[in-house]
């Protein structure tokens, strides 16, 4: 197998303040190939968008990416790496899309605009090739008449339209890797199926790598094709999307799943995890889950160890067995 | 343009709740110097917006209908109007054959009650969730003052919560908690029917679970009556009798949720369904053909069938001519030209 474009080993995230560290990403380590879709999945606060914002170094004080922290992109270390030399790779070979495309797109500039800056931040450029290039690329995420659009401003955009372009400015560069935060979390679901079939073709087409973020279960079976299963800072489980959905062998990954409505007869009760998940800075010693789980025992007060069986791997002293309804 | 609409057939026993050719218009205000250069003969852009658009629909009592549709189309606005919040600019409102507003839009009536999306914003930072669920009971004399701490306890304990949580401020609790808060708050004022607009979007999953469960308790023990707004069509599945689908104002489709699902009439609602990303518990992804094109502006529809630009099998009566809402050979409402002609076999 080639090389990752992507290694991340022992990724720490801690949050300072006076009353102590809160540790929102906590040893998160996964390797994303090539043309690879990895979805990353959880709740509120389980740390998924912390670990998407770790990253690609978008952490501001009083969190802190801690020492150990490795994240290798295309082979070269990014943790510890000066601002400036981060700058230069970000919209290069690493790019973002957020759940809002305003945290991309500048309200007062044209889309021409803003994505000929993206193009000149990173080599130099003309204004009529910048221009060719963004139409090019605005035509490609499924923008009509893409050169006349290039003149107009976010506001004139629907919201399934700005997300288009705010994709746009992110493959501008041909990024090695996109990191997506919820990206169709806001949108209906007609628009969401538009834009899944989009990065789909475009990942497909460029063998762009890509996390996609979200605690959508479902969009992210259709898009991923490996998962990592997010609970408290820490990945609890990972493997091939169909095996985990299909098999989770972490009680919260089964949880989960069982909540869901298309899981029950319409009409049941459906399957609920008790309680609620855990305050960050108040974590059980053990197993952050054990609180919740059915399955849990003495021993789960005890940190459970990483279990790699490759291609799955999952943090659980009591795993679900391979055939566990 | 309402004239055309064939009148559904009626049953007595199922509408409890009845909506008759409800529309609600939205008008920017003309400035008063507009509307004088108006009085002398000047052009005056009145583009208006017709949120619900002769909207016919009932609920049975006891029944919970969903009310599915994307962004704008015009679901929490016919919510809102069911809830006497807004007034309805035609049509009439009526539950158990009583308006719920006057004709000044006056609401008449605390038989109708909502329960909205974001729990953050419909609760007073600053009252003790005690005092939110006894203000509404005690300003309307179904409860007196001195049994209010007896009655906050009880609905508290129905909706899960611990009664000594009375005391605490909104700020204490989780998100899926404040929900609790406040369908206790609906609950209290004994309504007969609750307009429950997007309870659960803001939710995580193993919490929305816990609220869906709530609903389908409060059904069964109270035989509540629920309008249930969300664009979450698994939600709408899994807790709602029927569905109806709006889109751009208008109803397209209204029946029983179960066969809505196994065989959808209205191209739209085939589109909508058919674009919820499935759960792959196997396999490669399955290739969704998404709805080409994007919701038409609301101010400017296109004419006859809204949804002709994007339908796959639009003729060219759609283009010109609305398609009443009419009882299909299922028993379901549908408003297609087409909906008759052999559908497709079912998914």
């Amino acid at each position: 197998m080639n090389p990752p474009v992507l290694s991340v080993r022992g990724l720490t995230t801690r949050f300072h303040n006076r009353a102590g560290a809160v540790t929102v990403v906590d040893g998160v380590s996964f390797d994303l190939a090539r043309g690879e879709v990895i979805g990353l999945v959880g709740e509120s606060g389980s740390g998924k968008s912390m670990t998407g914002f770790s990253l690609i170094g978008l952490i501001d004080a009083p969190g802190r990416i801690e020492a150990g922290s490795s994240v290798k992109l295309e082979g070269r270390e990014l943790i510890g790496l000066p601002d400036r030399d981060l700058r230069h790779l970000r919209g290069r070979r690493i790019s973002m899309v957020f759940q809002d495309p305003m945290m991309t797109l500048n309200p007062v500039l044209t889309i021409g605009e803003q994505m000929r800056l993206v193009l000149a931040a990173h080599g130099r450029i003309d204004r009529a090739s910048a221009r060719a290039r963004s139409a090019e690329v605005l035509g490609r995420v499924g923008i009509p008449d893409p050169t006349a659009r290039l003149d107009a401003y976010p506001h004139q955009f629907s919201g399934g339209m700005r997300q288009r372009v705010a994709i746009a400015i992110a493959i501008l560069n041909r990024p090695a890797v996109i990191v997506a935060d919820e990206p169709t979390t806001a949108l209906d679901v007609s628009i969401q199926a538009q834009i899944l079939a989009e990065m789909r073709r475009l990942v497909a087409e460029d063998g762009t790598a890509m996390i996609w973020i979200s605690h959508d279960l479902a969009t992210v079976s259709s898009i991923a094709d490996r998962l990592c299963v997010m609970y408290a800072g820490r990945i609890v489980e990972h493997g091939p999307a169909t095996e985990v959905l299909g098999a989770p062998r972490h009680p919260y990954t089964r949880g989960l799943l069982d909540s869901l409505p298309s899981q029950s007869e319409p009409g049941a009760d459906l399957r609920q995890i008790p309680g609620a998940t855990p305050s960050l800075a108040a974590l059980p010693p053990g197993c952050p889950f054990e609180p919740r789980c059915g399955r849990a025992d003495p021993v789960c007060t005890t940190r459970p160890e990483d279990v790699e069986a490759p291609p799955r791997g999952w943090r659980c002293h009591h795993p679900l067995g391979e055939t566990a309804a | 343009m309402t004239a055309q609409l064939a009148h559904p057939t009626r049953d007595t026993a199922t509408d409890f709740v009845r909506l008759d050719r409800v529309t609600k218009i939205f008008a920017p205000e003309v400035p008063l110097t507009r509307r004088i250069a108006g009085l002398f003969g000047a052009e005056i852009d009145l583009r208006i917006l017709r949120a619900v658009d002769a909207v016919d629909l009932t609920i049975a009592r006891g029944e919970a209908l969903g009310l599915v549709g994307e962004s704008g189309c015009g679901k929490s606005t016919l919510g809102r109007v069911l809830a006497g919040i807004h007034r309805a600019d035609e049509g009439t409102v009526e539950i158990d054959g009583a308006a719920v507003a006057d004709r000044d839009g006056r609401k008449l009536t605390t038989r109708v009650q909502t329960v909205f999306q974001d729990p953050f914003a419909s609760l007073d930072p600053r009252m003790r969730i005690g005092e939110t669920i006894a203000e509404g009971p005690i300003a309307h004399g179904l409860v007196r003052r001195r049994e209010a701490a007896a009655t906050v306890a009880d609905w508290l304990r129905r909706v899960g919560l611990d009664p000594a949580f009375a005391k605490s401020f909104p700020h204490q609790f989780s998100g899926g908690q404040r929900q609790r808060v406040a369908i206790a708050r609906a609950l209290a004022m004994k309504p007969d029917v609750i307009v429950c607009d997007e309870p659960v979007a803001s939710l995580d999953v193993s919490i929305q679970a816990q609220i869906v469960n709530l609903f389908l308790k409060l059904r069964r023990d109270l035989g509540l009556t629920l309008l249930f707004i969300s664009h979450d069509l698994g939600v709408v599945r899994h807790l709602c009798d029927r569905v109806a689908i709006m889109y751009l104002g208008r109803i397209v489709e209204v029946g029983p949720a179960a066969a809505i699902w196994r065989n959808p009439r209205h191209p739209y609602t085939r589109a909508l369904l058919d674009s919820v990303p499935k759960l792959r518990l196997a396999g490669a992804p399955t290739p969704v053909i998404p709805i080409s094109g994007e919701l038409p502006s609301p101010l400017s529809p296109p004419k006859g069938c809204h949804f002709h630009p994007r339908c796959p099998i639009a003729v060219e009566r759609c283009r010109t001519v609305r398609p009443p809402l009419v009882r299909t050979v299922d028993g379901r409402d549908v408003a297609c030209h087409l909906a008759d002609a052999p559908t497709p076999a079912p998914l």
